[in-house]
């Protein structure tokens, strides 16, 4: 689904974010990112949808190119990333239901939704993602009177409406109390399940990550340092993606994250 | 440290009392100059209101000038402030944007309305290309650094759902600048009025020409009756934008 060649990224203006990384996921994985601040875990999730412009090396996500593509094939590519984010990014003057509608914002011919008209087909589909994260009833509410984990399931939507085959999330639940972590992880396992959707999430707490992903990459300083199943990860593992000694994790902290 | 600071303040207080008398300002003859102005004010009441009705026209012809002229500088100042957005426009049209910018927004409302005099004639057009001129170059400042100050989270958020650059714009960027952008024009308004009043003094229209009309034949009270107006129609519009800005931020 997402496959990932010698990714080198330098950001400006000279910090080596990314080395160099090889990786496959495939379709319907729970990959979980871990690794501390700076280890270079957003600036990954950030350029498989180019958000992030990648020195070196290719991008591919469901068959498609995503490095070297032109503009229109860059949009087309990204209407197929759903991302969430860990300030949930929601328009805040807008309503909800109108964020939603951005998701698919890809889709909607161009000039007409500049004035703000979308298909009755495409409101559609963001009303039942809107219910999907069970908020129907806040569709016409200003986005910033929602809490927070409730902005983040609106988020969610906004990204189940892109019909994306895969899901990128940036510490999706750093901002979230406890409890509200799990109910966020809780939804994002359902999709994952359910629609056999395809999720990449960076995740703080490691006791998050185990219980949720299906798959661990552990980054420290710019390198993939550990890549397997929940249970494979033992301490001497944590201890390479957290601890102090070893190759100098202060590469890369700069900047990354 | 503090000898200097010292220093610099016996500095600064010996450079301004040399400008004091560089430009000759001195109490004394400002005081012996009272009487001279209250007798100005006598001779200027009561207010002669048959007047009236041409201070009224007068004020209208400034008020238009000041709304057309700042409604079409909002619309013109749109692309240059996005052009000259850091985080919107590349290097290349950012740079020459904002120098040109800097450059037209260092003359006065009232210059401009004196060469747009000399170009198209006297009346209120040219006041309102003044207007334009001066309006479009501030306005553009405000926005740009609106622009440049946004949350670039739903930016991020709108560019990786697939959107095409204008979308971005409409949907990332214009919800979080718009209520500023209302904000600024209201307030470029306000001070446009203002800077109106006075453009007829130079042939650019308006209440200004019948100030100096009066002025001139030494009319002291018909002059005090379009003084009168002008600072009434200031009071009304300073406060009715005060009111809408208060309910958009």
């Amino acid at each position: 689904m997402i496959e990932v060649q010698g990714l080198r990224v330098v950001l400006p203006p000279a910090t080596v974010a990314l080395y160099s990384v090889d990786l496959v996921i495939h379709p319907g994985e729970f990959v979980m990112i871990i690794g501390r601040s700076g280890a270079g875990k957003t600036t990954f999730l950030r350029s498989i949808n180019r958000l992030v412009e990648p020195t070196a090396g290719t991008v591919r996500v469901a068959g498609r190119a995503v490095t070297g593509a032109d503009p229109a094939e860059l949009r087309q590519a990204r209407r197929q990333i759903g991302m969430i984010f860990q300030q949930f990014n929601l328009v805040r003057r807008a309503s909800v239901l109108e964020n939603v509608l951005a998701g698919r914002l890809g889709y909607v011919p161009p000039l007409p939704s500049l004035v703000g008209h979308f298909p009755v087909r495409d409101r559609a589909v963001a009303r039942e993602c809107l219910a999907q994260v069970g908020l129907s009833e806040f569709a016409d509410r200003r986005a910033d009177t929602l809490s927070g984990g409730e902005q983040q399931r609106v988020a969610i939507a906004r990204a189940l409406a892109q019909a994306p085959s895969v899901i990128l999330g940036d510490e999706p639940t750093a901002s979230l109390d406890p409890q509200l972590t799990g109910s966020i992880m809780g939804i994002l396992r359902r999709i994952n399940q359910e629609r056999r959707l395809t999720l990449v999430v960076s995740q703080h707490q490691l006791e998050t990550a185990l219980e949720f992903g299906t798959r661990i990459i552990g980054f420290r300083a710019g390198r993939v340092r550990f890549d397997g199943p929940p249970a494979r990860v033992t301490p001497a593992v944590v201890e390479a993606i957290y601890g102090d000694g070893g190759d100098g994790g202060g590469d890369g902290e700069s900047g990354a994250q | 440290m503090k000898t200097r600071r010292a220093a610099l303040l016996a500095l600064g207080a010996a450079a301004l009392l040399w400008i004091a008398w560089d430009t000759d300002a001195d109490p004394v003859r400002f005081l012996r100059g009272v009487p001279w102005m209250l007798d100005f004010i006598r001779r200027m009441m009561p207010p002669d209101l048959a007047v009236l009705p041409a201070a009224l026209a007068g004020a209208l012809k400034t008020f238009e000038i000041a709304l057309l002229g700042t409604t079409a500088a909002a619309a013109i100042a749109v692309p240059l402030g996005l052009l000259s957005a850091r985080n919107v426009a590349p290097p290349s049209l950012y740079y020459p944007v904002r120098a040109g910018l800097n450059f037209f927004r260092s003359i006065d409302t009232l210059v401009y309305a004196l060469l747009f005099v000399a170009a198209v004639g006297l009346g209120p057009f040219p006041g309102i290309l003044a207007v334009v001129a001066y309006t479009t170059t501030s306005l553009a400042k405000l926005y740009s650094e609106t622009i440049e100050g946004i949350d670039p989270g739903p930016v991020d958020a709108i560019t990786a759902t697939g959107a095409t650059r204008l979308q971005v714009l409409r949907f990332g960027v214009l919800p979080q600048v718009l209520p500023l952008f209302l904000s600024y024009i209201l307030y470029r308004l306000e001070t446009n009025i203002r800077a109106a009043t006075v453009l007829g003094f130079v042939g650019a229209g308006g209440i200004g020409f019948y100030l100096q009309t009066y002025l001139r034949m030494i009319d002291y009270p018909a002059a005090s009756t379009v003084l009168l107006v002008t600072v009434l129609m200031v009071m009304a519009v300073d406060y009715a934008s005060a009111r809408l800005r208060a309910r958009l931020v």
